[in-house]
């Protein structure tokens, strides 16, 4: 499986964890939370976070039996071929819409808001090859890059949310609890897969260090994550109050645009390149792990050589909804509702099995 | 295709001409005028004019002798002192003639190719009748510059040596600042017809083995006639011959040398090349200089930092220059966009074009300014900047704000010392221009990032090339800032050493 002797280690995994999701504070997953939660939206991450840490807790008891076995092993080993195959290829069908959805509105987004004149389908298509080219060189190199370009990208998005912040109005924080205590709760648990690439993280365990440093750069990665998502999606209802915010796609594009740096008027210029470099990276990590599981699922031994095969299928299948602003969102939404049941049941369920098979208990004998 | 290349290099490898070839393989004769005729028919005597047999008598052996030698790469001095004078004036009876010359160090041999090699690395040879081996003595003297002050990496504080084209005096120079008994200067014959040598120096407490052996192993399987300088000898060992970034580390100061030596890195050292080869090279020692650490902690990173952005601004602003007036001019603040398009408003090509017009002059000033004879050097470089420039704006051929950016891209580029990295940042500039000028920021940040990949994947001699800080290894965080000596405690780590702790 490619780089042997590149083993990617804490900071590089904390850096992957913080692209892959503490960025998603720059599309549309914000307008998602505001939609149901409106101005307790910001409360979203919390529980989300909260519910994402007992699913990793889980996930980890699973994973410390079956040392050095990524997630695909696992499940193989727990629910046989057959069963496991079919479960991998939900989970296969799961990440290729998630890449393939997401990646058709990241480019919705740079078309929109920077390049109302280029058509998208080149975009698209230079995206992807960028990813591909990314993907093809191994895990090890995505995460010497990331850990490479994580401090420029943190203190990009930093530096604009609080620039952002001075602006906003902090009267637009009341009613506390936007639609009611328990309204947040549900909503927020529904949304819960917005966290679910860390299911898919565990697919990586092989390519680890060691099982250590993954464990310690999730939980970091978790806090990093919930912190970025709290401010952003913060600091975008002040500015713009959570009526507002609902009509907007691209609430992070919006505030670059509309904030100053002293007699710099158009800060954006300053912002954007780093969440094209953090978009570009996610998108290879996707990629990837799409890539990975179908190589076993197909028994592809050099998957790297799929990748651009696979790359060109998503980019038309990313290219068929017409209108994205109005049909990619609702596909966005529905695939993170059906996302999250197995987001969250499927760790009790290895859990169990696991448990039935009495691997756990052998481990703890050890 | 491949097997009948090989087949036809096989067959012009047998019929290479090898003059005396058998006879080279043959050993010397007791008969001392047998002896002398086949180096005679060797080395084509008469006709060859700078080698020299000399007859004579030793009495104190009661026997007769010859000396050979090529006179332009000798010491006639000591020839003539140490070698003629006393064997041919003492009379008392000698066992032996080590007893009577009186050089440091003298050698037996009796293969004729060895001898012949040892003839034409500036020995002298004495045949004596009666014996089966000749003597050689290491008179050598090849002629060269002395030492001078570095051409290329100047610096203001620190040591103003350079390497010169002896590889004795590189040596001496390198050893002059490691007096240590483990820094070792191994030598290896690496052409066949030339002879070239190469010596590879390195501490052999510190150096990680398996690299030593990687590139012992490399440079002795070069199958060639001829490697005459390190220019070359990096184009037969390097990994990546169609990348634009450089794998081995060339620099002619001996102080970096050292202090690479003392990492436990690998230095090449050649005769006829006033530099050396460090190996493995990252992207950080192109970006480092010298000065950076014999300057105090602040000032050395003042100018690291000013390098960083110097690098940023030579390999961006054009592209971003044609980005902005292409794709994004609602980005700018509208002063200056007013300012740009002002002066862009007679201009009769699109902002790809006149920033390409613009950068291929500057190359064509910069490579012409570098082969004009010395004497009319900056007159030529005055009129290429000032009267092309100004002439250019004035006929509304290119913008103002293009000579500007082009102007500092130039001069920028020339913060990074290192020639070889030097060429990579002016190549990946026109590969940023044409992304910008096909869709923008986009294009710029997309390459980018695929550069990015490409960087981190890439390795010399089995070191990443973004090491340490992607993939991190255990350092003294020599990267972009440098800390303060105290802390810097450790050896990188990726280039293996035996010791890592520095302090």
């Amino acid at each position: 499986m490619g780089q042997h002797e590149n083993r990617v280690g804490t900071k590089e995994l904390v850096a992957i964890i913080f692209i892959m999701m503490g960025v998603k504070v720059g599309d549309d997953t914000p307008p998602i939370l505001y939609d149901v939660l409106k101005n307790a939206a910001w409360m979203g991450p919390i529980i989300i976070a909260l519910l994402t840490a007992v699913i990793l807790f889980v996930l980890f008891k699973v994973a410390s039996a079956y040392k050095q076995k990524g997630l695909i092993d696992i499940v193989f080993h727990l629910f046989g071929k057959y069963l496991g195959w079919i479960i991998l290829f939900v989970l296969w069908l799961g990440i290729s819409a998630a890449t393939i959805i997401d990646s058709s509105i990241y480019s919705d987004i740079i078309v929109t808001m920077y390049f109302p004149k280029t058509p998208t389908i080149i975009i698209y298509l230079l995206l992807m090859a960028a990813c591909t080219y990314g993907a093809k060189k191994g895990f090890g190199q995505i995460g010497s890059v990331s850990w490479a370009v994580f401090p420029y990208i943190t203190a990009s998005l930093i530096i604009a949310l609080v620039i952002s912040l001075r602006n906003g109005t902090t009267a637009f924080f009341f009613p506390f609890f936007g639609p009611g205590e328990m309204e947040v709760i549900k909503e927020s648990i529904i949304k819960t897969s917005i966290l679910s690439d860390y299911l898919f993280l565990f697919v990586f365990i092989p390519f680890m260090k060691d099982l250590k440093s993954f464990k310690k750069a999730s939980w970091i990665g978790l806090i990093l994550i919930t912190l970025i998502l709290i401010g952003g999606i913060m600091s975008f209802l002040l500015i713009f109050d959570y009526r507002s915010v609902q009509m907007l796609d691209y609430p992070f594009h919006e505030v670059i645009r509309y904030i100053q740096l002293g007699f710099l008027t158009n800060v954006e210029t300053l912002f954007f390149p780093f969440w094209l470099i953090s978009s570009l990276v996610r998108f290879t990590v996707y990629l990837y792990i799409s890539a990975v599981i179908m190589g076993r699922l197909f028994k592809i031994n050099n998957f790297e050589y799929a990748i651009p095969a696979l790359a060109t299928v998503f980019v038309f299948i990313g290219y068929i909804p017409e209108s994205p602003d109005y049909l990619i969102f609702h596909l966005r939404e529905n695939l993170l509702n059906i996302l999250t049941p197995i987001f969250i049941f499927l760790p009790f369920i290895l859990w169990a099995v696991a448990k039935l098979k009495g691997d756990l208990r052998r481990e703890k004998t050890n | 295709m491949r097997r009948k290349y090989m087949r036809s290099k096989a067959k012009r490898e047998q019929s290479t001409p090898d003059i005396g070839s058998s006879i080279k393989e043959t050993t010397i004769e007791k008969n001392l005028n047998k002896t002398v005729q086949i180096f005679q028919s060797l080395y084509s005597f008469p006709k060859n004019k700078d080698v020299t047999i000399r007859h004579f008598h030793i009495p104190a052996l009661q026997k007769d002798a010859a000396l050979l030698h090529i006179s332009t790469i000798t010491s006639a001095e000591t020839i003539d002192t140490d070698i003629l004078k006393p064997l041919m004036t003492i009379n008392e009876a000698a066992q032996q003639i080590d007893d009577l010359i009186t050089v440091p160090s003298t050698s037996k041999e009796n293969k004729v190719k060895t001898i012949c090699k040892k003839i034409n690395e500036g020995s002298a040879a004495i045949f004596i009748d009666g014996e089966e081996e000749a003597i050689l003595i290491n008179v050598a003297k090849f002629e060269g510059r002395s030492v001078e002050q570095p051409q290329n990496e100047n610096v203001v504080k620190g040591p103003k040596e350079a390497f010169n084209e002896l590889a004795q005096t590189n040596i001496s120079l390198v050893r002059k600042k490691i007096k240590s008994e483990s820094l070792v200067a191994e030598s290896f014959t690496i052409s066949k017809r030339s002879k070239n040598e190469l010596y590879v120096l390195y501490i052999s407490d510190l150096v990680d083995d398996k690299l030593l052996a990687n590139v012992k192993k490399r440079v002795q399987s070069l199958n060639t006639d001829s490697i005459q300088n390190l220019g070359i000898l990096e184009q037969y060992i390097e990994e990546r011959r169609y990348s634009i970034f450089p794998s081995t580390l060339y620099t002619e100061r001996p102080d970096r040398a050292a202090s690479f030596l003392e990492d436990g890195y690998i230095v090449l050292v050649m005769d006829n090349d006033p530099a050396c080869l460090v190996l493995p090279a990252t992207f950080w020692s192109f970006f480092h200089s010298s000065e950076d650490h014999y300057l105090r902690f602040m000032y050395g990173n003042f100018i690291r930092l000013l390098r960083l952005i110097a690098l940023f601004i030579s390999v961006f602003i054009s592209a971003i220059y044609v980005a902005i007036t292409n794709f994004h001019s609602e980005m700018i603040p509208g002063d200056l966009l007013l300012a740009i398009i002002a002066t862009r408003d007679k201009v009769p090509f699109p902002g790809l074009v006149e920033v390409l017009l613009m950068e291929l002059s500057f190359e064509l000033i910069r490579e012409a300014g570098l082969r004009v004879p010395t004497p009319i050097g900056p007159t030529i470089g005055i009129v290429g900047a000032l009267i092309l420039g100004q002439a250019a704006v004035q006929a509304n051929i290119v913008s103002p704000i293009v000579v500007i950016a082009v102007a500092l891209s130039g001069l920028s580029s020339f913060a990074i010392g290192d020639l070889s990295m030097n060429f990579a940042i002016r190549l990946m500039k026109f590969l940023f221009i044409f992304a910008a000028g096909l869709v923008g920021i986009f294009g710029i940040t997309a390459l980018f990032t695929v550069g990015f990949f490409y960087l981190v994947s890439i390795k010399s001699f089995g070191v990443p090339y973004f090491s340490p800080l992607a993939p991190s290894y255990q350092s003294s965080g020599d990267t972009i800032f440098r800390r303060t000596l105290q802390n810097e405690l450790f050896r990188p780590g990726y280039v293996k050493p035996k010791d890592i702790t520095k302090r």
